[in-house]
């Protein structure tokens, strides 16, 4: 063994370039890799610890107001619910704060603990009187409310003012800037001093073992059977709010395996590459090795201890630096819930990085290192170097045909003389070129989904009407505008259908719906009564094709409806369901039901700001006037940092491996250049020829992997619209302009020339006295 | 005395040609002796020396050496005993360029799992390359460095000391000291068989000289015996060249 270490670390010590090749890229692919293992293994520790400690509901379910509360208490026996909270009483609240207006569904409840759904209380203390209120920390996180602000009831004539005097955790509901309207909590007696027309029951229930979704879903279907119709108005579990606290972090956390794999499967080229390099440099060392006795085995371990030691040093390096870079990662879903963070190593997930980095790696050098093994010793001896490598005489050939200049000529040629090393290289380019079109791509979609979600550019300012203000008054108000182009009203409604659990949210529209720019796929947007558009989650669950009628009711009341469109919509969440229908679809069953905002398109070239201001002030308490935006896009810069960070890595490595074969081919070729430096080949031509070989390898890679990368963007991209229940529009596919796609190879290619420029100068410096003497 | 090396009918011929193929030699090699094999380029006298070394493999044929038929060994096996039995002089040194000579002379022991320094320091001071010992190949000179290559293939004790054209890469002077040091071996009991085509260096120092041509053995002169003289070796050497 010491005859091998001491060997291999000669070897090492005299091939400190590649050394250092092997080492930057071990350790970014282990770096990118190590982050994801982190999140991997952590990213559902934050929310179980917190849902544990909370007493988290399982399920949590809201009645109709009218409903007795005592029945509703006798309703955890009824489902074999070994704990409870509730029933509290709800209600929807508008309020205003710093000009702006939220809705919040308050709930009265005199104290944050109990046997189910606990309110981890982060700053303040539990409102006890009826001008207090507690807001969940992400709402007042995200639109800048602290304790101590004054919020004005809009929604309610009395317009009572409450002091903030809490911000709370609340384990059983989503966050806000994930969606949907959050919970606020006022002391038990004051809720009907916020109660406008309608008001709810909410119930939380915990069983003794966490419930699968079918066994959550029976007990639904018996507290269903066993009251009046729709006396559920809606429900949310565990599993879901679990699902969609995971799914930016899943986002992540996938794109990261997904280019770790990529960094790791370059490196493994790169290694490989190299590894044939030494292999074929070292023939007649090879030779002496095995006469003097050195067996197949200890050959192949002088090779691939080569590999192993800077390898091992850059997993010593990469995996801590991986492990604390994904904390904030960590730390912001700790946050999130009110939980200090405290950071967490763990020594067996950094031995498993480094054991499946070395595993990889030695793999790698193992194969190509066979060869070594297997040499002859005579033969090689005999030969001293390795065949030269022959595969690119078709190339020359093509290019001489061509007429193409003889450094040019040369250059393909070497290209192509090894293809087992073009290959490996190309992989390596492949990779580095497809990452980037991926993130570029995905980032692209990402905003895209935001855009199309907001309507931008198809609606100009965003309207919420507080309940305590008349549609009539407020569409008057809006139409008297002379900027006014369109209106199109929105209300929402949970709609019942047979064969979906849940009540299925539904948003009714108002004046020309089809504006809005919704995407179906396939169908077309409703546009007649009765005629309804949903996401395609819920026709699967529903088991529905276009032009199917189903019956479904509203507040009791029956509905015949027919799916005309697939739209595709992200606001249901993963595995939830969506429906959107005309407005007087909605209110022939249920006609109370008022709209609760306005999409407003103003005409062109009008002030946006300034009818926004004038609006507002035509009704400051009863109207929110905002222009439209893509709201809060904190998650996308977050996705698109990780994503061309990484993209960034793999392109790195991708360079590296370049890099290393033209070093690999230069060193080889070195007689061959010295050769024709004496025929009359000047430095420069002989740099065009090194650079012209490096640069057809990354043209061939970037032309396989601008479509490989598409591809591979499209099938992500489908995964993330299968998560939202869709089938990706044709046209979500078009981010790329068809300069891009041409562009990217091209820089490809420029950074291949640059990287080969190096080893290009090197063999344009061969000294051809010392060169042609030693051989 | 018994035979160490025995070739049995051996044959090699090599991929695309029969350029320095053996065409069915048979040949014994006793434990002690000075053997010589001489011949032209291309004769077949490095195959000989491959095969009995278990560098290179025979077409057809056995070859054994002491009680190891070579042909039975595996790639392993026979790594095992060139480490062991063998001791290799090769005419351009093939020192490991990257390991100092010292590291040369001790990487056969090493790979033994042995850590002879004192016999190495002891070889290399008999050499006459103690000084130089911590010096990596580039800064030894010719002779330094097949002396390094001679301490190298003698650090295990060989059964067998080979030495394919030990000369051919040295000045008139440094080849005498490396034939005389081969003597000395000789001397000392050590067999040695040399593969050269100077008739006069292998006549000199040797006590047997073979003589190959076109791969088969066409002269085997003891010159212990009175027949025999060195002169007469060069005689037949010399009419065997203008054939």
């Amino acid at each position: 063994m010491t005859a091998v270490l001491l060997k291999a670390m000669r070897d090492l010590r005299r091939r400190r370039l590649q050394a250092a090749v092997i080492f930057v890229t071990t350790l970014l692919a282990v770096g990118t890799g190590t982050m994801a293992l982190t999140l991997i293994a952590q990213t559902r520790d934050p929310y179980q610890v917190a849902f544990d400690a909370q007493k988290g509901a399982h399920l949590k379910v809201a009645f109709d107001g009218r409903i007795d509360p005592g029945t509703i208490a006798g309703t955890p026996a009824l489902i074999g619910a070994t704990n409870s909270g509730g029933p509290y009483r709800a209600t929807d609240v508008q309020f205003q704060s710093a000009g702006h207006k939220y809705l919040v569904t308050a709930v009265g409840r005199d104290n944050p603990g109990g046997d189910v759904g606990q309110l981890r209380i982060a700053a303040g203390h539990w409102p006890s009187s009826a001008t207090e209120i507690a807001l969940t920390r992400s709402f007042a996180d995200l639109n800048h409310i602290s304790v101590g602000d004054r919020l004005k009831v809009v929604s309610v004539p009395q317009e009572p003012v409450l002091t903030v005097v809490a911000e709370v955790v609340d384990i059983d509901e989503l966050r806000a800037d994930v969606g949907g309207v959050q919970h606020a909590w006022v002391p038990a007696a004051a809720i009907a001093s916020l109660t406008a027309k309608d008001a709810s029951f909410l119930m939380d229930y915990r069983f003794a073992t966490d419930p699968t979704s079918a066994q959550l879903q029976a007990r639904v279907n018996t507290l269903r059977a066993s009251l009046p119709p729709d006396s559920v108005t809606s429900t949310i579990n565990y599993i879901f709010v679990s699902t969609v606290f995971h799914v930016s972090t899943e986002i992540l956390t996938g794109v990261l395996v997904a280019f770790s794999l990529f960094a790791l499967a370059a490196t493994a080229a790169i290694v490989a590459n190299l590894v044939t390099g030494i292999v074929i440099s070292a023939y007649r060392e090879i030779g002496i090795m095995k006469a003097v006795g050195f067996t197949p085995l200890q050959v192949i371990g002088v090779f691939v201890l080569q590999i192993l030691v800077p390898a091992t040093a850059a997993c010593i390096i990469g995996i801590p630096a991986g492990t604390i870079l994904s904390q904030p990662l960590l730390a912001s879903n700790s946050q999130a819930l009110g939980l200090a963070y405290l950071p967490t190593l763990s020594p067996a997930l950094d031995l498993l990085a480094l054991a499946g980095a070395l595993v990889i790696v030695a793999i790698a050098a193992v194969i190509p290192a066979f060869r070594a093994g297997r040499l002859k010793p005579a033969v090689v001896i005999a030969n001293a170097a390795a065949p030269r490598g022959q595969s690119g005489r078709w190339l020359r050939r093509l290019a001489s045909r061509a007429s193409l200049p003889r450094p040019v000529v040369l250059g393909l040629g070497e290209a192509a003389a090894r293809p087992g090393r073009a290959i490996l290289t190309l992989l390596a380019i492949v990779l580095g070129v497809a990452t980037i079109v991926v993130a570029l791509g995905e980032s692209r979609s990402f905003n895209k989904i935001y855009t199309y979600e907001g309507h931008i550019g198809r609606v100009d300012v965003v309207v919420v009407k507080s309940p305590a203000l008349a549609d009539t008054n407020a569409t008057q108000l809006i139409n008297a505008q002379p900027e006014t182009r369109r209106v199109v009203a929105q209300g929402a409604a949970t709609i019942t259908v047979p064969g979906i659990p849940e009540p299925v949210s539904t948003l009714g529209f108002r004046g020309d719906s089809a504006a809005l720019g919704y995407l179906l796929s396939p169908g077309r947007w409703f546009n007649a009564p009765g005629e309804v558009v949903a996401n395609r989650g819920f026709a699967q669950d529903a088991h529905l094709n276009l032009g199917d009628t189903f019956a479904a009711t509203v507040g009791g009341k029956a509905l015949t409806l027919r799916l005309v469109g697939e739209v595709f919509d992200f606001t249901a969440g993963p595995g939830g369901h969506i429906l959107m229908l005309d407005w007087s679809t909605i209110t022939a069953a249920a006609p109370d039901l008022t709209p609760s905002s306005y999409m407003v398109t103003l005409k062109p070239g009008s002030n946006v700001d300034a009818y926004v201001k004038r609006l507002a002030a035509a009704e400051p308490d009863l109207l929110d006037v905002q222009p439209n935006s893509t709201g809060n896009t904190a998650f996308l810069t977050v996705i698109a940092g990780v994503l061309f960070g990484i993209a960034a890595v793999v392109a790195l490595i991708a360079v590296a491996g370049v890099f290393n074969t033209v070093l690999l081919s230069t060193r080889e070729r070195v007689r061959d250049t010295a050769t024709l430096k004496t025929l009359g080949m000047s430095p420069r031509k002989v740099i065009g020829m090194v650079t012209t070989s490096a640069g057809f390898l990354a043209l061939v890679g970037g032309l396989v992997a601008v479509p490989a990368g598409v591809a591979l963007y499209r099938m992500l991209f489908d995964q993330l619209s299968s998560l939202g229940g869709n089938i990706t529009p044709t046209s979500f596919y078009d981010v790329f302009a068809p300069w891009e796609l041409i562009a990217i190879p091209l820089a490809g290619i420029i950074v291949a020339v640059v990287a080969a420029g190096i080893p290009g100068r090197w063999a344009a410096r061969t000294n051809v006295v010392e060169v042609l003497h030693a051989e | 005395m018994s035979a160490l090396v025995r070739l049995t009918d051996v044959t090699k011929v090599y991929q695309g040609g029969i350029t320095g193929a053996l065409n069915g030699v048979s040949l014994e090699v006793e434990k002690g002796e000075f053997t010589a094999i001489m011949g032209p380029s291309g004769s077949g006298k490095s195959t000989m020396l491959n095969l009995v070394a278990g560098v290179d493999r025979p077409t057809s044929g056995t070859v054994v050496v002491g009680d190891t038929d070579l042909g039975k060994l595996g790639e392993t096996g026979l790594a095992r005993f060139r480490r062991d039995h063998i001791g290799f002089v090769f005419q351009f040194f093939y020192l490991l360029p990257n390991l100092t000579a010292l590291e040369n002379v001790l990487i056969p022991a090493q790979l033994k799992g042995n850590a002879p320094n004192a016999r190495a320091r002891e070889l290399m001071d008999r050499l006459g390359i103690t000084e130089v010992a911590n010096r990596f190949p580039a800064r030894l000179s010719g002779g330094q460095q097949q002396r390094v290559a001679i301490a190298r293939a003698l650090i295990n004790q060989p059964t067998l000391l080979l030495a394919d054209e030990p000369t051919g890469a040295l000045d008139t002077r440094s080849g005498e000291q490396v034939m005389e040091l081969l003597g000395e071996l000789h001397g000392e009991g050590q067999t040695v068989l040399l593969v050269t085509h100077d008739a006069k260096l292998a006549t000199r120092h040797a006590t047997r000289v073979i003589s190959v041509m076109d791969g088969t053995i066409v002269d085997d002169a003891h010159l212990e015996s009175p027949q025999r003289a060195a002169a007469e070796v060069i005689r037949v050497r010399g009419e065997e060249a203008s054939r």
